[in-house]
């Protein structure tokens, strides 16, 4: 099931306060330092997340995470309600990371696009019955290491769209590129995640049988 | 379709609801397979989407720079004191932050000093508590360690690294009691020190 865009509101929350966050938005407004808190423990996870699958490195997602939340206390004055908290601080938080991108000049969407695909990109390779299906449910961790390992461009889009819940004009727009574009690189990123995934399962089975 | 025109087809109608993708899949187990498997990522994506915590090195960052650039305020709710530190510190868990608001205080008062003489000697004169001033260190990262281990680290490095700014400073203040630059980066060092005080004792810990 597609996320819900833009929630970011924590699964969990770990609060020492009954602060409601319309009322933490206002006393933060106010220079609150408690309200701060608040409103960084309930979306801490969310934010952070959004940053360590974008960037697959554990420094760089603190470092933009603490750069997100730091541009939000900032500009929090400006937040008038018109959309949800949480839409507000995902955009921004995705501008950040694409930010830092940008300036890493690691490519927000693939290069790979404007060259029709590569060998291995492109959809030629059908993988037959002595293939290893993926049934069943797919584990998680092994799913995290195989987005981790996609490259930027395919992982942003990705990202955006299949965990963080944006459509494909919505990324179009962030991201600076077109709507087909968006669309190809998702179905190239499902794809390389799809053999991503057969290997380390072929891998596996290959240790079992050794073993 | 053949099996790549059908891929290239779930680029764009990717829940293969075509018509024409349709009749394709009804005939092709391997494209079927495929389909089902992308599916499956898709739905395991979702599970991903706010799995991780951050550590403690972020908020405690955050907080540092808000309170540098002057965006909060203390809360002015109450009870907001980290419970254990008064239970333990009693009544004298008033010295550390009374210690750090003296020392803010000094500071102040020095660099509106008009008298560059003067100033020097009020800035000498906040240093001899060297020795009660590691003393109040160590009993705050004793706190700090108690209740919030994974903080420590972060307290120690930011307590060693504003000790020797302090440090450095005044140096530099004693030999040019004149130098209005040095009296500033003594004056900024003894406001982070307070600043890291009142952290400590106010919310930095869980």
């Amino acid at each position: 099931m597609r996320p819900e865009k833009g929630d970011l509101t924590e699964p969990r929350q770990h609060q020492s306060t009954d602060l409601s966050e319309a009322e933490a938005i206002e006393r933060a407004k106010l220079g609150d330092a408690e309200a701060f808190q608040v409103l960084y423990d309930k979306h801490k996870r969310r934010v952070y997340s959004l940053c360590l699958r974008m960037t697959a490195n554990t420094a760089e997602a603190e470092d933009l995470a603490q750069e997100a939340f730091l541009q939000l206390y900032r500009k929090i004055a400006t937040f008038r309600g018109e959309s949800a908290f949480s839409t507000w601080l995902h955009r921004l938080s995705v501008n950040v990371v694409l930010m830092h991108l940008r300036k890493k000049s690691l490519p927000v969407v693939s290069l790979e696009e404007t060259t029709q695909g590569t060998e291995e990109d492109s959809p030629k390779k059908d993988f037959g019955a002595d293939d290893l299906a993926l049934a069943g449910s797919i584990d998680r961790l092994q799913l995290q290491r195989a987005v981790d390992s996609l490259p930027p461009g395919y992982r942003t889009i990705f990202v955006l769209h299949d965990i963080e819940g944006y459509e494909h004009n919505e990324i179009a727009k962030i991201a600076g590129c077109s709507i087909g574009n968006s669309k190809s690189q998702l179905h190239k990123a499902r794809m390389k995640l799809r053999d991503l995934l057969k290997m380390n399962r072929a891998e596996k089975a290959g240790k079992s049988r050794a073993g | 379709m053949n099996c790549v025109e059908l891929q290239e087809s779930l680029a764009e109608v990717e829940d293969a609801s075509s018509g024409e993708q349709r009749a394709h899949l009804r005939a092709c187990p391997a494209c079927t397979a495929l389909v089902r498997e992308l599916d499956l990522i898709i739905a395991a994506a979702g599970e991903l989407q706010a799995a991780e915590e951050p550590s403690p090195r972020v908020w405690n960052s955050i907080e540092v720079a808000l309170r540098q650039e002057g965006l909060i305020r203390r809360s002015q709710a109450g009870g907001t004191f980290i419970p254990s530190f008064i239970t333990r510190w009693g009544a004298a868990r008033w010295l550390v932050p009374a210690a750090a608001m003296l020392l803010l205080a000094l500071g102040i008062y020095v660099r509106r000093e008009s008298q560059p003489r003067q100033l020097a000697q009020e800035a000498t004169v906040t240093v001899p508590s060297a020795s009660a001033s590691d003393l109040d260190d160590s009993d705050l990262m004793q706190e700090v360690a108690a209740n919030a281990p994974a903080m420590k680290t972060q307290y120690e490095d930011n307590l060693r690294q504003v000790n020797e700014s302090i440090r450095d400073a005044q140096g530099v203040v004693d030999e040019s009691p004149n130098d209005e630059e040095a009296r500033r980066s003594l004056m900024d060092a003894y406001q982070q020190k307070s600043m890291l005080f009142e952290m400590a004792m106010d919310r930095s810990l869980p």
